[in-house]
């Protein structure tokens, strides 16, 4: 027998420990997608709301290279405000959302006044006499500062800001780096910091470092594959162009040296031509890609003449020369969901690669079908040269192309059109038996049932 | 005159670098793809091979290898659209490694550097 829970922060009614409670607001506010500013906010809420921890006042400071900059400071302008925060947060059944708007609100509204004073303060973190908070950040101690103004480790300006003798400094760290620290008082209240406090707010701080570690570790690595896909269609692209590029060059310069050849001037001029039409397809085809609306409205329409006009097509005619093609549509074919033009594009990119993959004289058909009551089909079968399993895997990746003159980006818009269209592309292939790629369509039907 | 063996699949460029190459004093033989040139490299003596790499999955650097297994001793310039097979230990075989550009400068000065050490 298996049992099964989710817990929730609701499911944390209030006579569980209070410890409970915030650890557990603190580590699914993680799970949301939320800035690395608001789940910090939440873990600030924890410690200083009177249900939570019950700190009066919590001072954030973020490490940034070798200095510690003061970045945040939440506290309630009254004791009441902290409890109210704090029942909001632990109301069963509130969505997170609320939680952040909550906070955001209360930051903003303490922008004037708290977070504003503690935005100049900036502290070295590997000078010799670190001052607090950099102290306890560098050493990566909790410290608990009592009678401050006679501790040389706190310096005048941040005790004037403070204004308490008392307070708590905890550190925020990772394995290898510094990342920040939390100032914790009780300036309303002036209760005492007791060794209770100070082990939950201890742990609040462990969890934060390690949220901000890992946080920060996943914003990086989405950059690193954001900028490595930049580099692979930047690398693709300059490919693309060389050629042509090389050709214009050398051409034109040989049109500079010798002027007064008529018969090359003409030659050399159609090539010229030629190869600047070339680049201009590189970048039609590329805006092409990069054009696809994927909030385009769904339309019913009759896919046969979509394809009849692809067909029809002057490049497609001329490619498809010395091939039989055989398009067959089962009746009856129901209208399909989507938008024709970028469909009939996808068509068009199927039926090229077909003509490419294969040998003159070869067969390419094209079958539609309905398929139950809310979908249809169509195929594009060759009988071309097929894939390996190696190319099949890739060719929906970005600028993966066989073709000497591909863009790698063909099939890539196809999928693109589909998922749009709330469609799928399957695909089959047997190396040197040909492809079959299969489009699956929502047929307007369903929509009429639907509505 | 010394004789170049170029392979480029590129027609205008062939064109191109036959013309130009020949301008500067060679016997040029200019072919489209690896077999050609296989065939060339048996059939005649070079001084001098000249050649592009293309895409992989269809001929890429191993054919480069086979070329670079028939010639001997000749030298050979890799003259490509794609700068990154620069790094490929495959093409470090190859006395020198030419970019396509704009202008044929680059590759004519390798030419001249290889032919007269």
């Amino acid at each position: 027998m298996i049992e099964k829970y989710r817990f929730l922060a609701s499911d944390f009614q209030k006579e569980e420990q209070k410890e409970m409670v915030i650890l557990s607001i603190i580590s699914q506010s993680f799970f949301q997608p939320f800035s690395i500013e608001d789940n910090l906010l939440v873990i600030l809420t924890a410690l200083t709301s009177g249900s939570g921890i019950g700190f009066n006042r919590a001072m954030l400071f973020l490490a940034e290279g070798e200095k510690l900059r003061g970045e945040i400071w939440l506290g309630p302008s009254s004791a009441e405000e902290a409890n109210f925060i704090w029942e909001v947060l632990s109301t069963p059944g509130i969505g997170y959302i609320e939680i952040i708007e909550h906070n955001r609100a209360l930051v903003s509204r303490g922008a004037d006044s708290l977070s504003q004073r503690i935005k100049p303060l900036v502290y070295s973190l590997n000078r010799q006499d670190l001052q607090i908070p950099a102290l306890a950040a560098a050493r990566r101690e909790v410290m608990l500062v009592r009678e401050a103004r006679n501790e040389a480790a706190v310096d005048r300006p941040f005790l004037d800001i403070l204004g308490v003798d008392e307070f708590l400094c905890i550190p925020l760290f990772s394995r290898d780096e510094v990342l920040g620290a939390v100032v914790l008082d009780n300036a309303i209240t002036r209760r005492p910091i007791n060794f209770s406090d100070i082990k939950l707010a201890s742990l609040c701080g462990l969890i934060a470092g390690n949220y901000v570690s890992t946080a920060s570790l996943h914003k990086k690595m989405i950059e690193m594959e954001r900028m490595a896909a930049l580099g692979e269609m930047a690398m693709f692209i300059t490919h693309q162009l060389r050629n042509p590029v090389a050709a214009i060059g050398g051409f034109t310069d040989q049109l500079l040296k010798s002027p007064n050849d008529e018969a090359r001037q003409r030659r050399n001029l159609e090539i010229i031509r030629k190869e600047i039409k070339r680049l201009d397809d590189v970048l039609y085809r590329l805006a092409h890609f990069l054009k696809v609306d994927m909030k385009n409205e769904l339309v019913p329409f009759d896919l046969p003449p979509v394809l009849r006009s692809v067909l029809r097509s002057p490049d497609i005619r001329s490619k498809s020369d010395g091939y039989e093609i055989l398009v067959r549509f089962e009746e009856p074919f129901p209208k399909i969901l989507g938008d024709p033009t970028y469909i009939g594009e996808a068509l068009r990119n199927l039926l090229d690669n077909a003509l490419d993959a294969t040998p003159k004289g070869g067969q390419i058909t094209i079958l539609g079908h309905a398929e139950g009551k809310s979908q249809a089909a169509v195929e594009v079968r060759d009988t071309g040269r097929g894939m390996t399993p190696a190319v099949r895997e890739k060719i929906f990746q970005p600028f993966f192309s066989t073709k000497e003159k591909g863009m790698g980006l063909g099939l890539l818009y196809v999928k693109r059109v589909m998922d749009s269209c709330g469609g799928k592309i399957e695909v089959e292939s047997e190396a040197g038996k040909g492809t079959v790629f299969r489009l699956s369509f929502k047929s307007a039907e369903e929509e009429r049932m639907e509505a | 005159m010394k004789k170049l063996l170029i392979v480029e699949d590129e027609e205008a460029l062939c064109l191109l670098y036959k013309e130009e190459l020949e301008r500067e004093g060679y016997e040029v033989a200019a072919v489209n793809d690896a077999e050609q040139a296989l065939k060339a490299l048996h059939r005649e003596h070079f001084d001098l091979i000249i050649t592009d790499i293309r895409m992989p999955g269809r001929d890429g650097v191993e054919l480069i290898t086979q070329i670079m297994g028939q010639r001997k001793d000749i030298p050979i310039i890799i003259n490509t659209a794609y700068q990154s097979y620069r790094d490929d230990f495959m093409t470090w075989a190859a006395d020198a490694y030419v970019v396509k550009s704009a202008s044929l400068d680059e590759l004519k000065s390798k030419i001249k550097e290889m032919l007269n050490p």
